[in-house]
């Protein structure tokens, strides 16, 4: 509740001085456990904004919303750590400048919200070299541990019962903020590399496709898990590959703006056991 | 040997400075490889999208090779390089879906390497076959050829 | 007193469907998702749920359908069609919005075509009804005209009883009627009473909304902004949806042969309306939400005098931003009046 209020202020504060032209934060939504994105314009609006532990969506990729930031005026934006990378990535891949983003920047445990310290990205960088310094020792989930364990046909039929429920409605891909591609790879026809039809071939490939894209640029805020309407557990193959970047390449999505993509930059002497 | 054995169906992405002259010196030296591999030739490793396998797989490839230069021999100094990143990551991607790792196969072959493309041609030939028809693959395109159930 | 069916019957009756040659469909939990998915047996039904999380329409409109085959030659080309499945169904514990939505698709389906896909698989299918006696929050179909035990689209109707050991039984068609038939004799005369229906608040003033979205300065409102700034533009609303009825014809194959499919598609996507030259008459997020709401409350009614909307309150429901139908139409209910 503290949390919530000094942000409230420092929100209205910096709009009525016009040193952003929005916040993007949250409101209540249509049940007591929800919460929903909003954009405040006005000082007077601010005090709709709500924060707790609640306010999970990571609300970044509103950031690459077409015009929001071409006039070059600045837009403020709640996120927590995993959001701080993903607009790390962004300025990274030169979806947006970081000049132009102020960050609220909070993070909960339990149903406890704290602030965290600073506006700019780069105030973030140590807070988010300690948390890629942790990740290792965060136990693993037990469903992906079991996958893990399973042998290649168990998780092949494992992974085509999930994806047999996939109805191609592209939530996963909607609600990613990493996924801004003018035009997806499943919307090309000219070729037309993987099916669009809803079947299990077509499942397939577009599951595959997706997590082949966010290796290495997904920092697992769970904006896919949770967007998805058959509930196919999006998280464990974005865990999984993030995992593999780690161990192969030593790299921790969106550790700063300036952090090489892991697939655009190589080293000679990475290693691999398979290549013939 | 069975009288019927299976003749695997297998696509080779290769690049044009270093695999593809290296299967063309196979030819000119007039070695004897397994005819099952069909050859896409392309400028660089680097241009090789997993797109490119995937197609491969959906269109009834029972096995991919990919292959370009050496680490360090690359016509355009680094596109193997990134090359290789990218199938370290498809690779284990396709593991965790539960892909055999086998299916798809990376070497690297320079154009002085006739011989070692037409070994490698017959080994992974071999392998393949070993491994059989890629029925769970063929069972996801009968699907899709198949009418709808309900 | 009036005919009722014991719920520990239902057994039998699965039996007897199916030894008459029809599928048993009904709501089923599975570990991930709710759905109507064919059952073997009484114990395969799961009656809790206030609705499943997928509704009835994929049974009818699949997400992915093959139409015909088509082989390209030097001077002909070559076309199989795909028919229609042709098994009967019986689709048990339906709920009332669900079947609606199936007699409202049935205009668009038989307007100037006539779809066989979908009529086929209703001419064969049997509708059972169970009345909701729950319903949450994002419930709405009596904002819509109807009700929880609505009879449209559907052939029966059940009450679950008071005592909940099973159902009235009130035949609606022929077709149910036929159905019921089979297992006339599983049924007994009660005067079991009728749980009470269950209570779904008016959500908005639908006819103020229709006033509004028929007026046509309010096609530019700014409200339609303000609105859907969060939306992020996927599909899930229209595919759970059981009425949107979009669908996309592709050819899957390559340039000698393959199969002419029928995919979901959705207004909500960027490239529905895209045209081959780049341009989009519906370019922005607000223009292809106001589409949507337009279409269900103002063009579809026009043209075929039913709203396009049965009330489940899926869309609400799901959307990974809490948005929805009942929110836009509440807002416009206020800008209304």
């Amino acid at each position: 509740m503290i949390t919530q209020e000094k942000y409230r202020t420092t929100v209205k504060e910096l709009l009525a001085s016009d040193s952003v032209k929005m916040v993007i934060g949250y409101k209540p939504g249509s049940t007591p456990d929800r919460r929903r994105p909003l954009f405040i314009r006005s000082s007077d609006d601010a005090d709709q904004l709500v924060l707790d532990s609640t306010c999970i969506t990571n609300l970044s990729g509103y950031l690459v919303a077409e015009g929001l930031l071409s006039d070059e005026k600045r837009v403020g934006i709640f996120l927590r750590p995993e959001g701080i990378r993903s607009i790390n990535i962004l300025a990274a891949e030169y979806q947006l400048n970081m000049d132009q983003i102020v960050i609220f920047g909070f993070d909960s445990t339990g149903r406890e919200v704290r602030p965290l310290e600073g506006r700019h990205s780069k105030d973030f960088s140590a807070l988010l070299s300690d948390i890629k310094e942790n990740s290792p020792q965060i136990s693993k989930e037990p469903l992906l541990e079991s996958i893990e364990r399973m042998n290649e046909q168990e998780r092949f039929d494992f992974w085509q019962e999930e994806f047999s429920r996939c109805i191609k409605c592209y939530a996963c891909r909607q609600a990613c903020p990493m996924c801004y591609c003018r035009r997806c790879i499943v919307d090309s026809n000219q070729p037309q590399w993987v099916n669009t039809s809803s079947h299990t071939l077509g499942n397939f490939e577009w599951n595959v496709v997706r997590a082949f894209h966010l290796s290495g640029r997904c920092v697992q805020c769970g904006n896919c898990d949770r967007a998805c309407p058959v509930n196919i557990p999006l998280r464990l193959i974005n865990q999984r590959m993030a995992e593999m970047v780690l161990e192969g390449f030593d790299h921790f999505a969106g550790l700063s703006p300036t952090q090489e993509p892991v697939l655009a930059s190589f080293k000679k002497d990475d290693t691999e056991t398979f290549i013939l | 040997m069975s009288e019927q054995q299976f003749e695997p169906n297998i696509i080779a992405f290769v690049c044009t400075y270093c695999t593809y002259a290296g299967a063309d010196l196979a030819g000119t030296s007039r070695l004897k490889y397994a005819p099952n591999v069909r050859i896409v030739r392309l400028p660089c490793t680097g241009r090789i999208s997993p797109m490119f396998i995937l197609k491969a797989l959906q269109k009834g490839a029972d096995g991919v090779l990919v292959s370009g230069c050496h680490p360090g021999d690359c016509h355009f100094t680094h596109g193997n390089y990134h090359a290789r990143r990218r199938w370290m990551v498809f690779r284990s991607l396709l593991e965790f879906t539960g892909i055999s790792p086998e299916r798809v196969k990376y070497s690297w072959i320079s154009a002085a390497e006739g011989s070692k493309f037409a070994d490698l041609i017959n080994s992974v030939t071999e392998d393949i076959r070993k491994l059989g028809p890629f029925d769970q693959y063929q069972q996801m395109i009968k699907d899709a050829q198949s009418p709808a159930t309900l | 007193m009036t005919r009722i069916l014991l719920s520990d019957k239902l057994d039998n009756c699965v039996e007897r469907w199916r030894s008459a040659g029809m599928t048993v469909i009904g709501p089923v939990q599975g570990e991930s998702i709710s759905r109507y998915a064919v059952v073997e047996n009484g114990a395969g039904f799961d009656f809790g749920m206030i609705l499943p999380d997928r509704s009835v329409k994929e049974l009818f409109f699949p997400q992915t359908e093959p139409m015909l085959r088509y082989t390209i030659k030097k001077s002909e080309i070559d076309t199989a069609d795909f028919p229609p499945p042709q098994e009967k169904r019986i689709i048990f514990g339906a709920r009332a919005c669900d079947a609606s939505g199936l007699a409202i698709d049935d205009s668009l389906f038989g307007w100037d075509y006539k779809d066989d896909f979908w009529f086929h698989r209703r001419n064969e299918s049997v509708i059972v009804t169970i009345a909701c006696t729950k319903a949450d929050d994002f419930c709405m179909c009596t904002s819509l005209d109807l009700a929880p035990d609505s009879t449209k689209g559907c052939d029966v109707l059940l009450r679950p009883l008071e005592n909940n050991r099973g159902w009235q039984v009130e035949e609606i068609t022929d077709r149910g009627r036929e159905a019921f038939a089979v297992i006339a004799d599983l049924l007994q005369e009660s005067s079991d009473q009728a749980a009470p229906t269950a209570v779904v608040t008016e959500k908005f003033n639908l006819d103020a909304c229709v006033t509004w979205l028929q007026n046509p300065e309010n096609f530019d409102s700014k409200f339609w902004k303000e609105i859907s700034m969060r939306c992020i533009g996927c599909a899930s609303c229209t595919y759970l949806c059981p009425t949107c009825h979009c669908f996309d014809i592709q050819d899957e194959g390559d340039t000698y042969s393959g199969i002419r499919r029928k995919n979901w598609d959705s207004c909500s996507f960027a490239l529905f309306t895209m045209h081959t030259s780049g341009h989009n008459p519906r370019s922005t997020q607000s223009a292809r939400w106001r589409q949507r709401i337009m279409h269900k409350f103002n063009y579809f009614p026009g043209k075929f005098s039913v709203n396009s909307c049965s009330g489940c309150g899926r869309c609400s429901r799901q959307c990974p931003v809490d948005m929805g139908i009942t929110e836009t139409l509440q807002e416009i209910s206020k800008l209304q009046s």
